[in-house]
């Protein structure tokens, strides 16, 4: 028995060695392969629906090879329709579970796909090397295991300086008791004489600088001075919510989306083009990119907390790439509110006089979180219609002048040839 | 003796002056002057509506909420359906009978180019080579550290010159009319439906300028 296990143990060896030995000599020839099947997998656009480590919208790559056999990939990737028809087995399954059948790549050859599977293997491989090396997943434990040794010794050695520390404190006390009795009597004199003098500094000042009518005068003047200019400012800003930074449902940072993504505003706040309402974007709009984008790099391998809380809003389910009829709505906190009796339209401004939404949002493309950077006081609105030149390329003021134009020929104009039939004229 | 507490209290004074006026710059300097509050507000009710605001919550209805879907079937006014499904079929059927309604013209292209600028060229590309900025790799530095950002899988080109070929047949570069508009209308694989960001006439006007960009 002990022989048999001998020799297996011994054979299993040879294998593996023979083995490592084989993939040390094909590494520096499979490199190459791996870099033309990485040009081939972007210029065939393979990486719109495949990635290795994910499903997309079409199935994760990653062990691909124990899945199929080359002769298979190479088949279905030259003509998956046709393998659908002709009832293979595996291809037919993939029709039934993707809602898309794969485009034909007839163009790739035999070298080429092999080129590609070759990359899959070394993204993969690099894929198992970041997990083997990120120490929060393997090393974890015993850095961790490390940090509770640290903290073991660290509180010993406390204890010990605390017993220390004890000890010599008893000493100095016991010395100092010792100083007291040897000089009582000096002290009790020394006592006596500060019972005399009676008052203390601070009321002896107090009184000095009452009887000093000027200076009582001036503070009390410099006081009522300073409340009065804190409560000027303070009276000015009641309602004005300039640098109000409300805490967020979700952590959604401008920053990333806006500046780093360079996604446009109107992309989200796509009602600033159309109407009084910038809009904020209902979550479909979001769900269009993080359908894929889940952060779960920076979260060993799980669904960011935040994009997570977009998913329980719309009811997806990451898993099956599905959505749920159980949504409820991102309750975000409005950050700019217009008095109601203020009118303001997006639209009048960002389309047709052209100004830029950081003109009064401030550098949205920098912020982590929004605040108010504008006052939204009558004033300020006031202050830039009075500098703001008018942008007159448009069928608005094409109209005004034909209006003029007519008016100087004689010619008649009734209300309603200037807007007087508009419905909102009278009922609004 | 008084004298001398004159002088004392004079240089006193002036002591308490200098450091009142350090305490107001320190303090008013702390911050980035913004806050989690809004502050003292005057007669509320003058601000807030007196109908809902859509965004606002709304105890009349079930789910507390003013916006309310549409019943089932109902039209919006100036609604324009698209009496095409969201399959397959529907595509192809899209692809063969619809034609752009929009008038060619410079005005009508340079809306579609802003257009797609603003809603498709963050994925696929200013040029519509898929090379859009969110493909890319790219950083982010903020309060939680530098970090990478994950790409958005890119999609594929439709100018002529890649030649890559669409997951529903043909050549990316001799999609129709039908078939690109369908695809902003239902979305299609990793893209979603861009019909709630892009009215029916807008629609058209990104389609023109697709084809301008397939040109390529």
């Amino acid at each position: 028995m002990r022989n048999i296990s001998s020799v297996l143990g011994r054979l299993a060896k040879s294998i593996s060695i023979s083995l490592v030995l084989l993939f040390a000599v094909t590494t520096t020839t499979q490199a190459q392969d791996a870099a033309n099947g990485a040009a081939l997998f972007k210029s065939n656009a393979c990486n719109s629906c495949h990635a290795v480590g994910k499903k997309l919208t079409g199935p994760d790559l990653a062990g691909l090879t124990e899945r199929r056999d080359e002769a298979w990939i190479v088949k279905w990737i030259h003509n998956p329709q046709g393998m659908i028809d002709s009832g293979d087995e595996q291809a037919v399954a993939l029709k039934a579970e993707y809602a898309t059948t794969m485009a034909p790549y007839a163009s790739l050859s035999e070298g080429d796909i092999k080129d590609i599977i070759a990359y899959l293997q070394a993204e993969e491989a690099k894929k198992k090397e970041k997990a083997a090396a990120d120490p929060a997943a393997a090393g974890g434990s015993s850095a961790s295991s490390d940090a509770n040794n640290l903290m073991i010794i660290g509180l010993i050695a406390l204890f010990v300086v605390a017993v220390a520390v004890i000890f010599a404190l008893n000493r100095v006390t016991k010395t100092l008791e010792r100083v007291i009795a040897n000089n009582q009597a000096s002290i009790d004199a020394a006592q006596a004489k500060t019972d005399e003098e009676g008052e203390s500094g601070s009321v002896k000042f107090a009184k000095a600088f009452l009887k000093n009518k000027k200076l009582v005068f001036f503070v009390v003047l410099m006081v009522v001075g300073l409340l009065g200019v804190a409560g000027w400012k303070t009276m000015w800003n009641v309602g004005v919510h300039e640098g109000y930074k409300p805490v967020q449902p979700i952590k959604f940072s401008h920053q990333i989306h806006a500046g780093v993504n360079q996604i446009e505003c109107q992309y989200c706040h796509g009602g600033a083009f159309k109407s009084k309402n910038a809009s904020i974007p209902s979550a479909n709009v979001c769900m269009n990119c993080h359908n894929t984008i889940t952060a779960s790099d920076h979260y060993d391998g799980n669904i960011s907390p935040e994009i997570a809380k977009l998913y329980r809003a719309v009811d997806w389910d990451p898993e099956s790439r599905s959505y749920g009829t159980n949504t409820r709505p991102i309750e975000w906190v409005r950050i700019h509110n217009l008095p109601d009796f203020a009118y303001f339209n997006h639209s009048q401004h960002v389309v047709v006089a052209g100004v830029e939404c950081q003109t009064c949002h401030g550098p949205i493309q920098d912020m982590e979180e929004v605040y108010q950077y504008s006052p939204l006081t009558m004033k300020w609105c006031i202050d830039c219609h009075k500098e703001t030149s008018v942008n007159t390329d448009n069928a608005y003021y094409d109209q005004l002048i034909e209006a003029h134009d007519k008016l100087k020929k004689g010619e008649k104009m009734t209300a309603a040839m200037i807007g007087g039939l508009e419905c909102g004229k009278c009922h609004y | 003796m008084k004298e001398n507490m004159l002088v004392m209290n004079k240089k006193n004074f002036l002591g308490t002056v200098c450091v009142a006026v350090a305490l107001t710059a320190v303090v008013s300097s702390c911050g980035d002057g913004t806050t989690r509050s809004a502050g003292w507000e005057f007669s509320r009710n003058m601000y807030d509506p007196i109908a809902f605001n859509p965004d606002q919550p709304n105890k009349n209805f079930k789910n507390n909420s003013t916006a309310q879907t549409p019943p089932q079937g109902s039209n919006p006014i100036g609604f324009e359906r698209f009496e095409y499904g969201n399959s397959v079929e529907e595509y192809e059927r899209a692809g063969l009978e619809l034609k752009n309604p929009i008038i060619a013209n410079a005005e009508n292209l340079k809306e579609g180019e802003t257009l797609f600028l603003t809603y498709c060229a963050v994925c696929h590309g200013k040029e519509g080579a898929g090379d859009g900025t969110i493909t890319k790799d790219r950083e982010v530095e903020d309060s939680r550290g530098k970090r990478a950002l994950e790409n958005f899988p890119p999609p594929p080109s439709f100018q002529k010159s890649s030649g890559t070929p669409s997951s529903r047949g043909g050549q990316m570069s001799e999609l129709t009319d039908g078939k690109i508009y369908h695809t902003i209308t239902y979305g299609y694989n990793a893209m979603g439906s861009h019909a709630s960001q892009i009215s029916p006439e807008d629609r058209w006007k990104v389609v023109m300028f697709v084809h301008e960009l397939q040109k390529k």
